[in-house]
């Protein structure tokens, strides 16, 4: 044992900070990050509720806004500023795009000639639309498809331009040719391309065009249609109990966005006038806008993440009280280790920080890990139901912010409680 | 003024329910700088709360004491802090090292408070480590080293802000007998080289090891008389 006593000692006297000093907070989230990972279950299990909640926000958040996104773009597949006018009762219900069968054909040529004529410098298209199922057959194969009848007008409206080949033109539907545009599809399983021939109902059509594989979108895949002439359709495909002059709906493409609301007004009037109809009530017919659609789906999307949401914050409050919880049995267990840094020098706010500055590491590092893992879940059940997740940095974000919000909150009162004790009790502590 | 602390008259009381107790009552005492002394007593004797009083983990009910010639008696709660880590080197008889820190960190934390910079601050530990002569072990935590190892470390750890009063509680209550004599000629290099320096111990060999020794009994000091015979430790 050497005991040489050093005449020359540093004087450290001058180097002591004259403002009170205090633990850098490097130092401080140092030993905060060592009270974590020393105890590293305790530490995950502390966490799991604000893990949890984070990442099922994360996951469900991306998960919704990816379906959201998804629907979305198949509506604007369906052409852009498109308004339809469509058969039926003066009720504003009813699903936008979908297939209307029966009922009573009120919409007539005659109609969609006039609203052509009325509005013919505010619309950059209009194809009056009828349609029906019809199995499509070309030598030994055959296939269930959408056969519609309908103008040149329709390529434009309805953003179906042929990848090969090119769409009928007005020509060929005065001219009641048979030609079709048929989806890609029809054209796979039929082994057909451009001026093949195919058989509806017996009569034989010619191919002028195919359709670029639109993705299986669900309901009325354009990938299963056939598009005709519409007079084509009416002569040769009709059926009995249709009048020839009756389509089902008539697409009309606004030209300027910013009108499409007053057009949409308009051609309400201009239908009421051309169907005699006074009362709202007794419209036999619907304008429908494809914005409202859009922002009827945009408010589903809106309920659901404030849902999200709710769920989210109770999940991760009972993270929070879970935190507190463990934080409050941290400070008694380490009442000594407070009062010997109380002993060393350690001012209230020093031992403040050191304890809030672990619940908020704790909490963070829950955030962190609950984003990672709700991510890899979004991604991991996006794949299994066939969803591509939007992972929304606002949302991860949110998330992440809440959790530190959480960690400052619960925190605090452990804390404090840490930071008020007398050092002489808390030496004393066993 | 050569008084490091000055002690008048001062009185401890607590309530134990509803029922004062006096554990000081009235002990005036006066230190001055470089002395070694002894603060001893039986148990009860009043000898802790003293120690925690001129250590400022506790204040008088009343009476006045000057440590450094300042009154201390009306700190508030972070200026008590700052003197703790300032004026007061502690060394505690179960060494209280924080478990998680290796052997330098824990000599450095009391700079860490003083906001001394982390180059100064690691040079001045591994000054101290060297001073009690354990510089070796300066990257074990304490469950890796001995008792006697870790008194050492706890008072390098005391040392390392130059305190106007090394203030030892039993330092050597728990060693063996062999180990308290070495860390008691630390402790009388220290003095020797300039340290005030009070050890309060109720074990009569300890307290032969300094140059005066106090005496308390039942709150009160009982007797204050220079060592004629001051054991030699090494």
């Amino acid at each position: 044992m050497s005991l040489v006593l050093e005449q020359e000692t540093p004087r450290i006297t001058e180097l002591v900070s004259s403002g009170g000093g205090g633990m850098p907070l490097s130092q401080t989230v140092q030993i905060a990050a060592r009270a974590i990972i020393g105890n590293p279950l305790r530490s995950i299990l502390t966490t799991l509720g604000v893990i949890i909640g984070v990442a099922a926000v994360i996951a469900l958040t991306s998960l919704g806004s990816g379906a959201t996104s998804g629907i979305q773009k198949q509506l604007e597949g369906l052409g852009t500023n498109l308004l339809t006018v469509s058969s039926g009762s003066g009720a504003r219900g009813g699903g936008f795009g979908l297939v209307r069968g029966g009922g009573q054909q009120t919409i007539t040529l005659d109609d969609v000639k006039a609203l052509r004529e009325q509005f013919s410098s505010r619309i950059s298209g209009i194809a009056p639309t009828v349609q029906r199922n019809i199995q499509a057959k070309a030598g030994t194969n055959n296939i269930q498809a959408t056969v519609i009848g309908s103008w040149s007008d329709y390529a434009l409206v309805r953003n179906t331009i042929p990848e090969k080949g090119a769409f009928f033109s007005e020509t060929d539907n005065n001219g009641r040719k048979r030609v079709a545009v048929i989806g890609y599809q029809v054209a796979t399983d039929l082994l057909l391309s451009v001026g093949g021939k195919f058989k509806l109902s017996g009569i034989t059509f010619n191919v002028v065009g195919i359709l670029p594989d639109k993705g299986d979108a669900g309901f009325a895949s354009p990938n299963t249609q056939i598009i005709v002439p519409l007079s084509t359709y009416s002569q040769r495909l009709g059926r009995q109990s249709s009048t020839a002059d009756t389509v089902s709906s008539a697409y009309i493409q606004g030209k300027d966005k910013n009108d499409l609301k007053q057009l949409q007004t308009d051609l309400i009037d201009a239908m009421a006038k051309l169907h005699k109809k006074e009362v709202p009530d007794d419209y036999d017919f619907n304008v429908q806008n494809q914005a409202d659609a859009l922002s009827s789906l945009n408010q589903v999307t809106t309920i659901l993440t404030l849902f999200l949401g709710g769920v989210a914050g109770i999940s991760l409050l009972v993270g929070g009280i879970g935190i507190m919880n463990i934080m409050l049995v941290s400070v008694t267990e380490r009442t000594r280790e407070i009062g010997i840094r109380k002993a060393l020098g350690a001012r209230p706010r020093d031992i403040l920080t050191q304890f809030l500055v672990e619940s908020i590491a704790l909490s963070v590092g829950g955030g962190l890990l609950g984003a990672a893992i709700g991510i890899g879940l979004a991604l991991l059940a996006g794949s299994a139901l066939n969803i591509t997740p939007v992972i929304g940095l606002s949302s991860v974000l949110l998330a992440f912010g809440f959790s530190a919000f959480v960690g400052i909150f619960f925190g605090y009162y452990p804390a404090s409680r840490a930071a008020k004790l007398q050092p002489v009790d808390a030496l004393r502590y066993e | 003024m050569n008084n490091i602390l000055e002690l008048q008259n001062v009185i401890k009381s607590y309530y134990l329910a509803d029922e004062e107790f006096q554990a000081l009552k009235g002990v005036s005492l006066t230190v001055q700088r470089g002395e070694m002394v002894a603060l001893m007593g039986p148990s009860g004797s009043g000898k802790t709360t003293l120690m925690q009083i001129i250590g400022l983990l506790d204040a008088p009910s009343e009476g006045a004491y000057q440590l450094r010639g300042r009154d201390v008696t009306t700190l508030n709660e972070n200026e008590r802090s700052r003197a703790r880590n300032l004026d007061i080197g502690f060394v505690f008889q179960a060494f209280y090292l924080l478990t998680r820190q290796n052997v330098l960190e824990n000599v450095e934390t009391p700079m860490i408070y003083a906001g001394i910079p982390a180059k100064e601050r690691r040079e001045r530990a591994m000054w101290a480590l060297e001073r009690v002569g354990i510089a070796d072990k300066w990257r074990n935590l304490p469950s890796q080293i001995s008792g006697g190892q870790k008194q050492r470390v706890a008072v390098a750890r005391a040392l390392t802000l130059e305190p106007a009063i090394l203030l030892a509680d039993e330092p050597t209550g728990n060693l063996d007998s062999k180990t308290s004599i070495e860390i008691m000629s630390l402790f009388q290099a220290l003095h020797n080289e300039g340290s005030t320096v009070i050890i309060v111990t109720h074990e009569p060999e300890i307290g032969e090891h300094c140059q005066r020794i106090v005496r308390l009994r039942d709150g009160l000091l009982e007797s204050d008389s220079p060592n004629r015979q001051i054991r030699k430790a090494a």
